[in-house]
């Protein structure tokens, strides 16, 4: 034994540059994550989009009109799923539906199952009356058969508002 | 910041007042960032794994408002694109006999691949366009039991083939403005008889 070694007791790192991407990506990842609407809340299915090229555009968020067409997981029927999303929409679409005598409306309303045309095409309507500059979009499965969503879009159409939105995924790697 | 900050200032003050004992000369502090560093990993790694990144898409459409009165088209103007029920795609000019694109593929998962159809689908549809110096109307009707999905790669198929018709009557014919697009129209009992066993 030459030499005693000098016991080494720990050693310091510095932490600094770690935590501060850290907090920095937390920063990034909390303003960018969205989180789910209270009509998404309410979806008892889930809608596989169709896939296009990247060439589309962003959905527009205001005055926006969805119309999901999809499959109930819980009981196995097709309908259409109406919703608005700003507050305002939402209150003055459910006095309409209201008024207009919809079944299942109550307070808490937000999302409008519609099981036929003819209320689509009234639901629509109201929708227009609540706001004049509403956008419709229609967010339908892709396995879904296409006279689904033939029948919204002409119902559409019969309201007047003949430019709407599908909605879509973007491809992943090209063509 | 696991190693602490530096408490510089109010020390020079402190041996002003008291004079006569000698105070013991502060260096720094440490702070414990343990558990503030591992509260921040956790919400990293959370919002990390629940965010979605892809935001969806819209693909506009606009439908001609119903009208009384039909506007008259040359059929030899026509070019029909039809969807049958199986997924199946056709298209014919004017009256002839429909022609059939390329059948999907399977793809490794079981789902139906249009690539080569939609490929075709694009060929024909410019071809046509530039051969008729844009008098073309290009109709898709779609059958009502067809897939959705399908429809919708088609009218994007049709939508990216629109820069294309341009850049092309531009540089062949030196037309160079658009007019026509296409249209979608009902798919009726007539379509289905004439895409019978084809």
């Amino acid at each position: 034994m030459s030499k005693i070694k000098k016991k080494r007791l720990g050693f310091v790192l510095d932490m600094t540059p770690l935590v501060d991407i850290t907090f920095l990506l937390l920063t990034f990842f909390m303003f960018t994550a969205k989180f789910k609407s209270d009509a998404e809340n309410q979806q008892k299915f889930e809608i596989k989009r169709p896939q296009t090229q990247s060439d589309t555009a962003k959905i527009p968020e205001k005055d926006l009109v969805m119309i999901k067409i999809a499959v109930d997981t819980v009981a196995k029927d097709t309908a259409f799923y109406l919703s608005m999303v700003a507050e305002q929409d939402i209150a003055e679409l459910r006095s309409r539906m209201k008024e207009g005598g919809f079944p299942e409306v109550d307070e808490k309303s937000i999302v409008y199952k519609i099981k036929d045309t003819v209320w689509l095409g009234k639901a629509i309507f109201y929708c227009r009356d609540a706001n004049r500059n509403a956008v419709f979009a229609i967010d339908a499965d892709r396995r879904l058969k296409y006279r689904w969503v033939e029948q919204a879009m002409n119902e559409l159409r019969k309201k007047k508002a003949t430019t709407f939105n599908f909605v879509t995924e973007k491809k992943n790697g090209g063509l | 910041m696991a190693g602490g900050g530096e408490l510089g200032g109010g020390q020079k003050q402190r041996r002003g007042k008291a004079g006569k004992r000698k105070a013991k000369k502060r260096l720094g502090f440490r702070l414990d960032m343990t558990p503030l560093v591992d509260i921040t990993f956790l919400l990293l790694t959370f919002f990390m794994l629940t965010t979605s990144m892809i935001t969806p898409q819209t693909m506009e459409m606009s439908v001609p408002p119903e009208i009384d009165t039909p506007i008259e088209v040359k059929q030899s103007e026509l070019l029909t694109i039809r969807i049958r029920q199986d997924g199946m795609v056709f298209y014919n000019t004017g009256v002839d006999a429909p022609q059939r694109f390329a059948a999907p593929s399977r793809s490794k998962n079981g789902s139906a691949d249009y690539k080569k159809t939609l490929a075709e689908i694009k060929k024909v549809v410019v071809d046509q366009n530039v051969a008729l110096k844009n008098r073309c109307i290009v109709v898709l009707k779609a059958d009502g039991e067809a897939p959705y999905g399908l429809v919708v790669q088609v009218l994007d198929e049709l939508n990216s083939a629109e820069s294309e018709i341009i850049d092309r009557l531009k540089r062949e014919h030196g037309i160079n403005e658009r007019k026509r697009k296409f249209t979608v129209s009902p798919y009726v009992a007539k379509d289905a008889e004439e895409l019978m066993g084809l």
